[in-house]
């Protein structure tokens, strides 16, 4: 053990290095966040405690006048008494009963000062963990702006622990703050707290401390009336919800598209000046189509994470998603979920991966894996060209309802349907059965409307993209060289052997008997195995095998299936393709969120399974 | 009047028991719903049967079976904060 350890024998064996850790605690929405943002700036990185799904944001800060602190974010509480998985972490942290984590050396417990009579209850029970704590009053800046006030200092004597007010979206106050980090702030003398556990008696205490710090709360927002008056109105409500539901969902595909191209061209330019700078060689193989490939298709996703994000974040940070979420309740709670999954899965049309990492706005643990597990059978846009191609390939175009829907549009349609049908239909299996939770009292704070800052903002995008490009990065990269590996050996005389050649040919020609049931030959086969990757591969596989050009608008290609699938066969695939898993960065993503390979590997024998007994029946039907 | 479902919206009441078990009773008092304070309904929601209910400054939306088990006795005057009931 190195000597220099901090003099507190924490209880746990502090982390290697020991640094003095400080932990942000507090209420939701209170501003913890953007805190925290504010004190450590970009020294911050997003992991998940051991074995669970919970965030740990860990921040460093350097100090003017001492050593540098770790400051970590705990997710938001409001008592002792913990439901989610969130809140049992914070609390296991503040007591030093988390194996994760040392007890922190102090703690800030953040306040929101425009509602002090009633967040003061959390000051003894938190003072009660023993540790320094400093009280921070939050939102200073908005309680005298509606005419409310209140005396720090007479709060600080009758807590018996040091406070101040502080505007952590201005920065003003924070001078104190470093101070108490710094360990040079003196605590008043402690007082007679009262008996924590009586809930009814802390919320008197909690009064009569406001009442004797002249504590006025702000005058009400009347914004914040309007606002809810439009929002929640019986008629305009649901018009501006269904507005809003069509904004994200129409910029997710049209906003993200041209930006997606973008990045598309920007590899493939990229990968041309490499393909001239490399010498020809295996090497040169597995380097371009391999690695340089593997990275494209997982960058070209973020520019729908990103838009994705940004819209969750201005719907979250302005307060209006609990608003949508409880428009939304009544039928997310017709399958066995309640309102805070509607986003999520409203995504989950454009990508399963930031749709499965939009479900931690599910309180519920278990609703949250039963969101996470149906998202990636909603129809992502990743299956567009599959469905294209196979839908031009097969599908007579003949009009159906006059002028307004087609042949082609309905059976796309009806993908669609299917989809959301194997949803809904899955998440009430799951929530009649091993997500079953009691019936609990559904209760949803509705926070207070607020600008949402340009700051915190973008913090969020850029943990959200560092996040999305570790994780789903390094497993599709994996999975992208093992099947650029099997598409190219045996190499012969330095040439890479035709795709029917390879080791993926032979696997494919091993599982046709497999694929035969569903009506498919040995190509699909091999399809069906590259877009493991990522479903849209398919396209790409069957126009090398076939060796024309592979694009779902190729009329060769199209004709080139024709020729071999019958049309049962060729619903069959499409049928397959609306159930299966076939997608490495969601399985990665899921694997990330729910915090081990369990959920992944149960969701995608699940979906297989479902995928090739409704391809089988296809076929036999239409065979 | 019997529970916070039959407040209309825009009047006020008391919060009195609540009829849930330990768990659920603690984190309903945790958001506010502690006997004696003073609650009013706001508004329904649309599509749905949340109604949203103010009370000790915050702004919470309950399913009416919810609301329902919270039982609620008329104000005694205008004006309290929070009462000195247990």
């Amino acid at each position: 053990m190195p000597s220099a350890i901090e003099a507190a024998p924490a209880k746990p064996q502090p982390e290697q290095g020991a640094r003095r850790t400080v932990a942000i605690c507090g209420p939701p929405n209170v501003g913890k966040s953007t805190f925290f943002n504010r004190l450590t700036g970009l020294h911050q990185k997003v992991a998940n405690y051991p074995g669970i799904t919970v965030e740990k944001r860990i921040g460093r800060l350097e100090l003017p006048n001492g050593p540098p602190v770790d400051l970590i974010d705990l997710p938001g509480i409001v008592g002792l008494h913990p439901r989610s998985e969130d809140e049992r972490i914070a609390i296991d942290v503040l007591r030093g009963t988390s194996r994760a984590t040392p007890q922190p050396a102090a703690a800030v417990l953040i306040l929101d000062s425009t509602n002090l009579q009633a967040q003061l209850r959390l000051v003894p029970e938190i003072l009660g963990f023993g540790i320094p704590t400093l009280v921070a009053l939050n939102m200073a800046d908005d309680l005298s702006a509606r005419g409310g006030n209140v005396d720090a200092q007479a709060v600080a004597k009758q807590v018996g622990a040091p406070v101040v007010a502080v505007s952590a979206r201005l920065g003003t106050g924070m001078d104190k703050v470093t101070k108490f980090l710094e360990g040079t702030l003196a605590p008043p003398q402690p007082v007679e707290l009262p008996v924590l556990n009586n809930i009814p008696a802390e919320r008197r205490w909690a009064g009569g401390v406001a009442r004797r710090a002249s504590y006025h709360p702000p005058e009400p927002s009347l914004w914040g009336r309007r606002l809810d008056r439009a929002f929640l109105h019986p008629v305009a409500g649901p018009l501006i919800f269904l507005a809003v539901v069509v904004l994200v969902f129409q910029s997710i595909f049209t906003l993200a598209v041209p930006l997606m191209d973008a990045v598309d061209s920007l590899i493939g330019t990229t990968a041309g000046w490499l393909g001239i700078l490399l010498p020809d060689s295996m090497l040169k193989g597995l380097l371009l189509d391999g690695v340089w490939g593997g990275v494209g298709s997982v960058v070209i996703f973020l520019p729908q994470i990103l838009i994705l994000f940004l819209f969750i974040g201005i719907l979250e940070d302005s307060g209006y998603l609990a608003r949508a979420a409880a428009i939304a309740d009544r039928s997310m709670r017709a399958v066995g979920l309640e309102g805070r999954s509607f986003i999520p899965l409203l995504s989950s049309y454009a990508c399963a991966v930031p749709a499965i990492m939009a479900a931690r706005t599910v309180e519920n643990q278990r609703d949250r894996l039963a969101t996470i597990f149906i998202a990636p059978l909603t129809t992502c846009s990743a299956r567009l060209p599959v469905y294209a191609l196979l839908i031009a390939a097969f599908i007579p175009e003949q009009p159906l309802l006059g002028p307004i829907l087609g042949t082609r549009a309905a059976v796309l349609l009806g993908l669609y349907a299917l989809g959301f049908a194997a949803a809904c239909a899955t998440a009430w299996v799951l929530k009649s059965t091993i997500l079953k939770s009691k019936p609990a009292p559904f209760m949803l704070q509705l926070p207070a409307y607020r600008w949402p800052t340009l700051r915190s903002l973008s913090y969020r995008l850029l943990d959200r993209s560092k996040i999305f490009l570790r994780r789903a990065g390094t497993v599709i990269l994996l999975t992208t060289i093992v099947l650029w590996f099997l598409a190219s050996v045996p190499y012969t005389d330095g040439e890479p052997p035709a795709i029917g050649d390879s080791l993926a040919g032979s696997i494919g020609k091993t599982i046709e008997p497999l694929v035969e049931p569903l009506g498919l030959n040995w190509k699909v086969g091999i399809g069906l195995i590259t877009s493991l990757a990522a479903r849209e591969v398919i396209v790409g596989t069957l126009g090398t095998i076939y060796g024309m050009e592979a694009d779902e608008d190729s009329p060769a290609l199209q004709d080139a299936l024709r020729s071999e699938l019958s049309f049962g066969s060729a619903i069959a695939l499409m049928i397959f393709f609306a159930f299966a898993m076939q997608c490495m960065s969601t399985v990665a993503i899921v694997r990330r969120e729910t915090g081990g390979w369990k959920w992944p590997i149960a969701q995608f024998t699940y979906m297989l399974v479902l995928a090739y007994t409704a391809g089988f029946a296809a076929f036999r039907i239409f065979g | 009047m019997e529970s916070l479902a039959d407040l209309s919206p825009g009047t006020t009441a008391v919060v009195g028991e609540l009829r849930f078990d330990e768990v659920d009773a603690v984190r309903l008092m945790e958001l506010g719903f502690i006997p004696g304070m003073s609650v009013s309904c706001q508004r329904r929601v649309p599509m749905g049967d949340l109604s949203v209910y103010q009370l000790d400054g915050t702004q919470i939306a309950l399913r009416s079976e919810t609301a329902s088990r919270i039982r609620v006795r008329p104000e005694p005057a205008a004006g309290v904060e929070n009462a000195k009931r247990d």
